[in-house]
């Protein structure tokens, strides 16, 4: 038979002051376990989170990222018209010839200095970015040195509020407008006009192509002739693929996760051991009794391993409440494929919560493991003896 | 029986209990010292003897923006300039690796050598480079690492080029801080790229440590309203830059770090209150016998301390011996080079493990202080 749960309960409640440093320290292991994921998880969303499945994106082959391709003239003009490719009322073929550049920037508040990704962007490239929203200001005027600024940068970066002025190579911008990109990569990027940023960085060369195709059949004919063709030595993928690809942040943040896990969790299983120990120790004479009562080994083990799991699932709502806190808090770190400023955003999902659950309910057996079975060994007369 | 052996016998009364708090204090500690020594390994760049000396010069938009080559001809006229080198960063990709763990650079070899200083290359080798408009010499670590022998051709898939190099090792050099990275002839990579006329950065030695602040300042100057303004500052505050750049993963770990510091601190004093509540009546005793509080208070703080301190040992010294020993540099690729538990980090996780001995001790200290004898010796466990 089994001992009842409550017996678990009211242990737990009783020796409360121990329990309650047991509890917050598995609550913490936890916590930072959750958070550490969660910035993973924001890294990882942002970039699923960033393009349309029905553009096209043509950079160079062999180059890693948008931020390295050059796309020439010439290839250019190869592509423009081609029948695959839709255009909008107007008549215009919807392909954008964009334009990166790394700019230098000054953080707020002394933080030093950053990379920020400028993208030059021409209509067509707007048009075919509808999860680039305008919230604040108006959209740059070309020939004016005017930028739009993605809201989150601007909460990071000195002189980006609206009517701020930056100066970067000959020129010195204004930022009329703040952008929200939904929490994809472009939230991370300042925008201006294509041909203007050309002109004031001197660039010949385009960075990349955004392209439009007319359907599924006309992208994948398009895809393949780029592939095939030797003269363009280009690679045209679709362009929310591209995005999800460039995770690669988030693999030394998800290691370092991990390792932090496993370190603080073995400080956290002798700890729970400890309490554990001490509170067979304390309720010989009780499980004597019990013992003596019928209850056999094999129970006392059970009741004490769900009074572990109990006591660090406790621990790991704790920790799960604590990340709660920073859920949708914005950070920016180094981005290893735009080597510029990635701005995201903790993302606590479900799914990290019951991981982080999990591993506390497996701290905590752990831990309980060795006392549970001790204290079904206690000799039965003697355990009844002592004080 | 002396004081010292009473303290002793009562800390390893409970066998079990002094291994784990021990080895749970050490354990945290052990995760201090490595998160400690991370974040030195990204806040601390290299320094060599010459880094002094050398000042790096890129534009001021961004190192993303190259520098034309014709500013080479105004920098060598500046004075308390000993030499100057173009020094474009290829990145270029090796044996389809997803991330090449060495750096390429284009350089002019003359100019090489007189502004890394500290690289050493036998003087036939250098002269072979020389001649050879398409070699390159390699670091010795990366020669080691795969296995390069002189005579090799090394092919470098360009990702910020648009073209592939494929050159000849004719040097190895070593003495640098970093002996991993590629150099070949920018007239090599100007070539490929039908005559460029840019380069990625401007790396300077200036004459004397006296003279690099101002060399520093006119290199400002100098270009100041052209269309490539220059940015120059030391090659240590260069690298400090990319520091800055990691933005909020550094505080990221300093609070995890004193999260750590703060789960050690509410365990250790949970296990003191465990091991002294069990011997209440033994305290009593001694209390009835003429023992002080202060005394009492004196035990409790020794054996704590003691704890602490082997926990100390285990773990920051565990950290130590561990990083002594592994070759981290190779076991990450060289994405951490030094990985080097400084004394100033085993100071600091000491003066935790001595902070964690006193506070852990002085809550069941006031417990003890608190009830009187009569309450102690009725306490039943």
């Amino acid at each position: 038979m089994a001992l009842p749960l409550k017996y678990n309960v009211q242990n737990v409640v009783v020796r409360w002051r121990s329990t309650l440093a047991t509890i917050l320290g598995i609550g913490l292991v936890v916590g930072v376990y959750v958070l550490m994921q969660a910035m993973a998880a924001g890294i990882e969303k942002s970039s699923a989170n960033t393009g349309s499945p029905d553009n096209l994106l043509v950079t160079r082959k062999g180059s890693t990222s948008e931020s390295s391709s050059i796309v020439s003239r010439e290839q250019l003009r190869s592509l423009l018209y081609s029948p695959e490719i839709a255009r909008n009322a107007a008549g215009e073929p919807l392909v954008s010839a964009d334009v990166l550049i790394l700019l230098n920037q000054p953080r707020r508040e002394g933080g030093g200095e950053a990379n920020v990704l400028m993208r030059g962007v021409s209509p067509r490239g707007r048009e075919m970015r509808p999860q680039v929203r305008l919230v604040d200001g108006r959209w740059f005027d070309s020939g004016k040195r005017e930028v739009v600024v993605s809201r989150r940068l601007a909460a990071r970066f000195a002189n980006f509020e609206l009517g701020g002025r930056f100066r970067s190579g000959p020129a010195e911008y204004t930022v009329v407008g703040h952008t929200d990109g939904g929490g994809s990569a472009f939230d991370s990027e300042i925008w201006m006009d294509a041909d203007e940023a050309r002109a004031i960085f001197d660039r010949d060369q385009y960075s990349s192509l955004l392209v439009r195709p007319v359907d599924a059949t006309a992208a994948s004919n398009l895809v393949s002739r780029i592939e095939t063709d030797k003269r363009l030595q280009l690679l045209a993928r679709v362009e929310s693929e591209y995005y999800a690809e460039q995770t690669s942040t988030a693999g030394p943040i998800k290691l370092l996760g991990n390792f932090l896990a496993i370190a603080m969790s073995v400080g956290a299983i002798f700890a729970a051991m400890n309490t554990m120990y001490a509170s067979v120790g304390a309720r010989t004479r009780e499980i004597g009794t019990l013992r003596v009562l019928g209850f056999r080994r094999r129970a006392v083990v059970a009741s004490f391993l769900i009074e572990g799991a109990l006591l660090a699932s406790l621990g790991g709502v704790l920790g799960c409440a604590l990340s709660l806190f920073m859920n949708g808090y914005a950070v920016g770190t180094l981005s290893f494929s735009t080597f510029s400023e990635t701005v995201f955003e903790f993302r606590v999902t479900p799914w990290l919560m019951a991981k982080g659950l999990l591993f506390s309910i497996l701290v905590g057996l752990l831990g309980t493991l060795f006392p549970a079975i001790r204290a079904s060994r206690l000799p039965v007369i003697a355990a009844l003896k002592s004080l | 029986m002396t004081l010292p052996g009473f303290v002793i016998r009562n800390a390893f009364r409970n066998k079990r209990r002094a291994l784990l708090s021990t080895l749970s204090v050490a354990a945290s500690l052990f995760l201090l010292v490595v998160l400690q020594t991370f974040q030195r390994e990204f806040t601390l760049p290299p320094e060599d003897v010459g880094a002094s000396l050398r000042i790096a010069v890129r534009n001021k938009v961004s190192l993303g923006q190259p520098l034309p080559a014709r500013q080479r001809p105004i920098i060598e006229k500046i004075p308390g300039i000993a030499a100057v080198t173009p020094f474009t960063y290829f990145g270029g990709r090796f044996k389809d690796m997803e991330f090449t763990p060495f750096a390429q650079f284009a350089v002019d070899p003359v100019a090489f050598t007189n502004v890394f200083v500290d690289a050493k290359l036998p003087l036939d080798q250098y002269e072979a480079w020389l001649k050879d408009r398409s070699s390159c010499i390699v670091g010795e670590d990366t020669v080691e690492r795969y296995g390069l022998k002189l005579g090799e051709k090394i092919k470098l898939v360009g990702t910020f080029y648009p073209v592939d190099l494929d050159l000849k090792l004719v040097g190895i050099y070593s003495g640098t801080l970093d002996d991993r990275s590629v150099f070949f002839h920018h007239k090599h990579l100007d070539e490929m790229l039908d005559g460029s006329q840019t380069v990625g950065c401007w790396w300077v030695r200036a004459a004397s440590s006296e003279e690099a602040p101002g060399v520093i300042s006119t290199l400002n100057d100098t270009f100041a309203n052209t269309s490539a303004e220059v940015r120059a500052e030391t090659e240590s505050a260069f690298q400090m830059g990319f520091v800055s750049m990691w933005g909020n993963v550094k505080l990221l770990i300093g609070s995890i770090s004193s999260v750590v510091v703060f789960t050690l601190l509410l365990v250790a004093v949970s296990t003191m209150s465990m091991a002294i509540r069990e011997r209440f009546r033994e305290l009593a005793i001694l209390k009835a016998i003429g023992y002080r509080r202060r005394e009492l208070f004196g035990f409790i703080l020794a054996e704590s301390f003691g704890l602490a301190m082997v926990g100390a040992l285990v773990g920051a010294g565990g950290a130590y011996a561990l990083f002594q020993s592994l070759d981290i540099e190779k076991m990450t690729g060289g994405m951490l080079l030094y990985f080097e538990v400084t004394p100033r980090i085993l100071a600091f996780a000491g003066t935790v493990a001595v902070a964690l001995g006193i506070i852990a001790a002085v809550p069941p200290a006031l417990a003890v202080a608190r009830t009187s004898v009569v309450d102690g010796l009725k306490t039943l466990d």
